[in-house]
């Protein structure tokens, strides 16, 4: 409760902000300080992104970085401002090591936010734990993401994500055989696939992969490998734009209506049923890692109006941008707690460990980091259908089950980290 | 000229940022690459376009050997260079009939057939069977003399002046003295009783072999590696920048090295976009094509050269 209660006071204040505009709105519900710009010492927080490359992967950070200008413009951190600083690993593993040890060697971070990548949480988790410094990522997409100790995400990943898709499908639509087309990175496509396919397995069902070479990715073929494999369902466990092209291909050969299409969370995304057309509306059905970013809770109001008063029109309004929001606020209230004179790295480390049962009406289920080698905290989604003109809601939040999921059950009630 | 090298090797690691460290290393491991390049262009006037598959290649064969058999990292290097070796004569065997456009074409086409492959297949990450494919990566650990930045730097400088030694070695040798008849005129050559065809195969044989050190320093210094850094448009570009930075003198080849990989870092670090690195780089080759033939390293020795004349002229 003590977290939630953090987690609304910046979180009023930045609306109130945005709604009004005056400052004895931020006087008010703010309640840190005259509502004046920070100009304290600067706090140091970088994030680590892939944006140039196959798909860019900078929402998070981006989200991260309008809530903290919102943040540092109603009194920052106790009077401290926070300054972001933002890295490309341009998808390359040289790139992201050099540019992730820049930021914790070179510049002193206390701590990444909102990091997206699928390249640099392979190539930095190692540095990161031996410089202790923690991650709350907002776009992890790789194995060794999920399975470092000093990374935890707010976004669910490929695993599950594929899974609720491929659940709802089993159960509205009858699928049978799932393709399960993804990129042919043994720690993203590879892992994702195959832990959907064992889960298939589990439920007496059959899947396959479909891996598409990550340097030069093929729709065309990738769909007719995928037709050819006897598949009634596809499921599209890809970027954004390559998921796209995937229906681009299908379109062409006009097969929307002889299989089930469902994809992970990359294609809730506005502005995607007008670019996939009409086509596709009421066919392409989505499982998405956070809420709705239409709903009606105040966080995702919120969400929305920090991206409108402080970022660029031309941020995504996505999911890994909800992730990225989500990041910035759990980093902002761990800070907000702490003494403004003994924010350092082991300190600041050492709060967000401790962050647990953290609750926002951006997620399904309660948020923790915990200290342990393994962190799933995202995995209940919702689904959504792609119509002509947008997205519209098939469930409510609901957990995947299976074996998988079971595991992380257990050891979240064992250690209490959900408050259950 | 040896003891000045080794004191730079000393001092300026220490001197470096944790960045700098990271784009250095790479910068060096380039470097290294770019002298297989350059014993191909500049002593047999063969335009090779597979250097850094080739480099891939070390890198592949080392990681391989290192997930297999857990050997110091100094061997699975020499494995990795001797392998990529190998390969680099095999692509470089249509040399023995062609030059010019035709064998940059097909060296370029092998280059495009390795990253068909390695994206295909991935680098190994300590999987089983022969590719090696685990879906959580084990990292091969650093060699014992360069486990912090500042080592491996250090460890990479030295590597390359080992290989720098290598092919002047061969340069001085009998290598050396067939390359520079081949190079004049194969027919000569030939009438001189140089065998052709074994110093043709040597000298691609050595620019693989240089290549698979910077592919086993490469995957040293990373622990793993990723099909995203050799494609084949980048050996394409570390060719030009072979050219640009002058392929005739070990100076030359250490601006290449930068250029390939500090440029566009320090381009980031200070807030321009590191692809803006490609349009100087396509400056720089223009300017190389038209007024200097022997590159920038060129330029600057000529220079001194002369300022050196001018002085004891007065």
């Amino acid at each position: 409760m003590m977290t939630y209660t953090r987690f609304v006071g910046p979180a009023v204040a930045c609306l109130a902000l945005t709604l009004s505009g005056t400052a004895f709105a931020q006087q008010k519900l703010y309640g840190l300080n005259t509502g004046k710009a920070a100009s304290g010492q600067p706090i140091l927080v970088g994030s680590v992104v892939g944006k140039t490359g196959p798909d860019d992967f900078s929402a998070g950070a981006l989200a991260a970085k309008a809530y903290f200008d919102c943040v540092n413009s109603n009194g920052g951190i106790n009077g401290r401002p926070i300054q972001f600083l933002i890295e490309d690993d341009q998808w390359k593993p040289e790139v992201a090591g050099q540019v992730a040890s820049k930021l914790v060697k070179d510049r002193g971070v206390v701590a990444l936010v909102g990091n997206g990548s699928f390249v640099e949480m392979t190539v930095n988790a190692k540095l990161y734990e031996q410089e202790n410094v923690a991650v709350v990522a907002s776009a992890c997409a790789v194995r060794e993401c999920f399975e470092a100790k000093n990374i935890a995400s707010t976004n669910q990943g490929p695993v599950p994500s594929n899974i609720a898709a491929v659940q709802w499908a089993i159960e509205k639509l009858g699928t049978k055989k799932v393709a399960c087309i993804g990129l042919n990175i043994p720690s993203n496509g590879v892992w994702s696939c195959n832990l959907t396919n064992e889960w298939l397995k589990e439920k007496g069902l059959s899947g396959v992969s479909v891996l598409m070479n990550p340097g030069a990715p093929d729709a065309n073929s990738a769909l007719l490998e995928a037709v050819a494999s006897g598949a009634d369902t596809f499921l599209m466990s890809l970027p954004a734009g390559l998921a796209q092209a995937f229906l681009k291909a299908g379109q062409d050969q006009n097969l929307r209506d002889k299989y089930k299409w469902v994809a992970p969370t990359p294609l809730y995304k506005q502005g995607i049923p007008e670019s996939i057309g009409a086509y596709w509306g009421d066919k392409v059905h989505v499982a998405i890692e956070l809420t709705k970013w239409d709903g009606a809770g105040p966080d995702g109001k919120r969400w929305l109006a920090v991206m409108d008063k402080y970022g660029a029109k031309s941020d995504p309004r996505d999911t890994f941008s909800q992730a990225g929001f989500v990041s910035a606020n759990i980093f902002v209230d761990a800070l907000l707690k702490m003494d403004p004179k003994k924010i350092d790295r082991a300190n600041v480390t050492k709060a967000l460990k401790a962050v647990k049962n953290y609750r926002t009406d951006l997620l399904c289920g309660p948020w923790y980091f915990g200290d342990a080698d393994f962190h799933q905290p995202n995995h209940a989604s919702m689904i959504v259908t792609i119509t002509k003109t947008g997205f519209k809601s098939e469930t409510g939040c609901f957990d995947p089950s299976g074996k998988y999921f079971d595991k992380i059950r257990a050891m979240e009630k064992a250690q209490k980290l959900t408050g259950s | 000229m040896l003891l000045s090298v080794a004191a730079l090797i000393l001092i300026v690691p220490s001197l470096l940022d944790a960045l700098y460290l990271r784009v250095f290393i790479s910068s060096v491991i380039f470097t290294i690459a770019a002298t297989g390049t350059a014993v191909l262009y500049a002593r047999l006037g063969l335009v090779s376009l597979a250097q850094v598959a080739l480099v891939g290649v070390g890198g592949w064969v080392t990681l391989r050997m290192w997930h297999a058999t857990g050997l110091p990292f100094e061997v699975n290097m020499l494995a990795g260079a001797i392998i990529s070796g190998v390969v680099g004569m095999l692509i470089g065997l249509p040399a023995l009939r062609m030059r010019g456009l035709f064998l940059a074409l097909i060296t370029l086409m092998g280059a495009a057939g390795f990253q068909i492959l390695v994206t295909g297949t991935q680098f190994p990450n300590g999987g089983d069977g022969v590719l090696g494919i685990a879906v959580t990566s084990i990292f091969m650990p650093r060699p014992l003399l360069g486990e912090s930045d500042e080592a491996m730097l250090r460890y990479v400088c030295v590597v390359a002046v080992l290989c720098f030694l290598l092919v002047e070695f061969n340069r001085r040798t009998r290598p050396g003295r067939a390359w520079a008849l081949i190079r004049k005129s194969e027919a000569c050559a030939m009438a001189s009783g140089v065998n052709v065809a074994f110093y043709k195969a040597w000298g691609f044989a050595l620019a693989g072999f240089i290549a698979g050190i910077a592919g086993a320093l490469l995957a040293g210094t990373l622990g793993v590696l990723d099909a995203t850094t050799f494609p084949a448009s980048e050996s394409i570009l570390l060719f030009a920048l072979t050219v640009v930075g002058g392929a005739y003198h070990w100076l030359g080849l250490v601006l290449t090295g930068l250029l390939f990989r500090a440029a566009p870092a320090v381009l980031n670090d200070i807030g321009v976009n590191g692809h803006l690195a490609y349009v100087i780089f396509g400056a720089g080759l223009l300017h190389a094509l038209i007024t200097a033939p022997t590159g920038i390293a060129g330029q600057i020795l000529d220079g001194l050269t002369q300022l050196a004349k001018r002085r004891a002229g007065r």
